[in-house]
């Protein structure tokens, strides 16, 4: 992950595949995805924000980074929170990625399996998914600002979109 | 379990050997096609790990020209050319015999040009693998794409990465007249394709 600072002490993180980071205040979490799901949490009261990069469905017990698989993810993510006394209560979600960027010829079609993935997981711990923007064949840039729970989406050839 | 099932990975070097001698036929290829013009040189085969994968191929998170040529089957993987704008723009010019224009919208013969590169220089790596690795290996027609380099590198390494943390990747890097462009070509071969390599290796005298 890279972190730079801003003049006001805010930093910008870039979330690298199956790495989770985590935000407030006017803290910014950046990501480029493809196939991968970009997973935000956020809790409304507190502005904590946290970004994981999934880039695959299911662990089936292999080892690697926690952010890596959507399964292990959810629980990660809510673990590192927790030791920033976040509570699991009051938090929604909000995701985006999961592109099949080689159409049908292509070797997997990983993208779809990811998303499906990352709600199931979602839902099994009982948080909300307050947006999301998935899917299609083009790769994503998505900025997450901790302070509004605000994912901003770029398209390539597209308006950039809120959500 | 272990996360890496590469523990008795062979010599990079050796691969290294291996993809210098499929780099040389796509080299001739690619010298042949504009005119001895461009030549193609071996940069590095490297191992490395998944989170670090898409800052060491250095393809930024800015908008792209990719031509992507898929090896379809368990043995494959994906080539994957890649240039900035203008750089495309001023290879797709020079095969056509124009001047670039970097101003108007791609046409259909300029995309033509540059996927007839990715098409050949594809075809010489699919044949020097063929001999290789296995008895068959399939290309798909390459084709345009103009995204963001991480987002399509991300998605050429799942083939890996569903079955490993460390990921094999090869790069060779494009020469007008002796000299680096910035311009690049990236190998990333699926789990399929690594595991035929690497018995190749095994097996070489």
């Amino acid at each position: 992950m890279h972190t730079t600072l801003s003049a006001t002490g805010a930093r910008e993180i870039v979330v690298n595949m199956g790495h989770i980071a985590l935000g407030r205040g006017d803290d910014r979490l950046k990501a480029v995805l493809g196939s991968c799901v970009g997973l935000a949490v956020y809790h409304p009261r507190l502005k904590v924000g946290a970004l994981a990069h999934v880039v695959l469905a299911e662990s089936a017990g292999r080892d690697g980074a926690p952010g890596k698989y959507a399964d292990t993810a959810v629980p990660h993510l809510l673990k590192l929170l927790a030791e920033w006394n976040v509570p699991a209560h009051g938090l929604t979600a909000k995701i985006a990625g999961g592109a099949n960027m080689f159409g049908t010829s292509g070797p997997l079609q990983i993208g779809d399996a990811n998303v499906h993935a990352v709600t199931r997981a979602l839902r099994a711990a009982g948080i909300r998914i307050a947006g999301k923007h998935v899917g299609g064949p083009s790769g994503r840039r998505i900025v997450y600002e901790c302070a509004s729970g605000r994912m901003i989406v770029q398209q390539a050839g597209k308006p950039e979109q809120a959500i | 379990m272990s996360s890496n099932p590469h523990e008795n990975a062979p010599s990079l070097a050796v691969l290294h050997e291996l993809f210098a001698s499929a780099t040389h036929d796509a080299s001739a290829a690619m010298c042949r096609w504009t005119d001895g013009l461009i030549t193609v040189t071996l940069d590095e085969v490297r191992q490395l790990p998944l989170e670090e994968a898409i800052d060491a191929l250095d393809v930024g998170d800015d908008l792209v020209t990719m031509v992507v040529l898929t090896l379809e089957g368990e043995v494959g993987g994906n080539l994957i050319l890649v240039f900035d704008e203008a750089n495309g723009r001023r290879l797709a010019a020079s095969l056509l015999g124009r001047d670039a224009d970097l101003e108007s919208e791609w046409s259909e013969i300029e995309k033509s040009a540059l996927t007839e590169t990715g098409n050949i220089l594809g075809c010489a790596y699919v044949n020097a693998l063929t001999r290789l690795v296995a008895p068959q290996l399939i290309p798909s027609s390459p084709y345009f794409l103009q995204d963001y380099g991480a987002s399509v590198l991300e998605q050429a390494l799942m083939a890996q990465a569903v079955a490993c943390d460390d990921l094999l990747v090869c790069r060779i890097a494009f020469c007008r007249k002796g000299q680096e462009l910035d311009w690049r070509v990236i190998f990333i071969p699926n789990q399929g394709m690594r595991m035929a390599l690497e018995q190749a290796v095994h097996s070489a005298p």
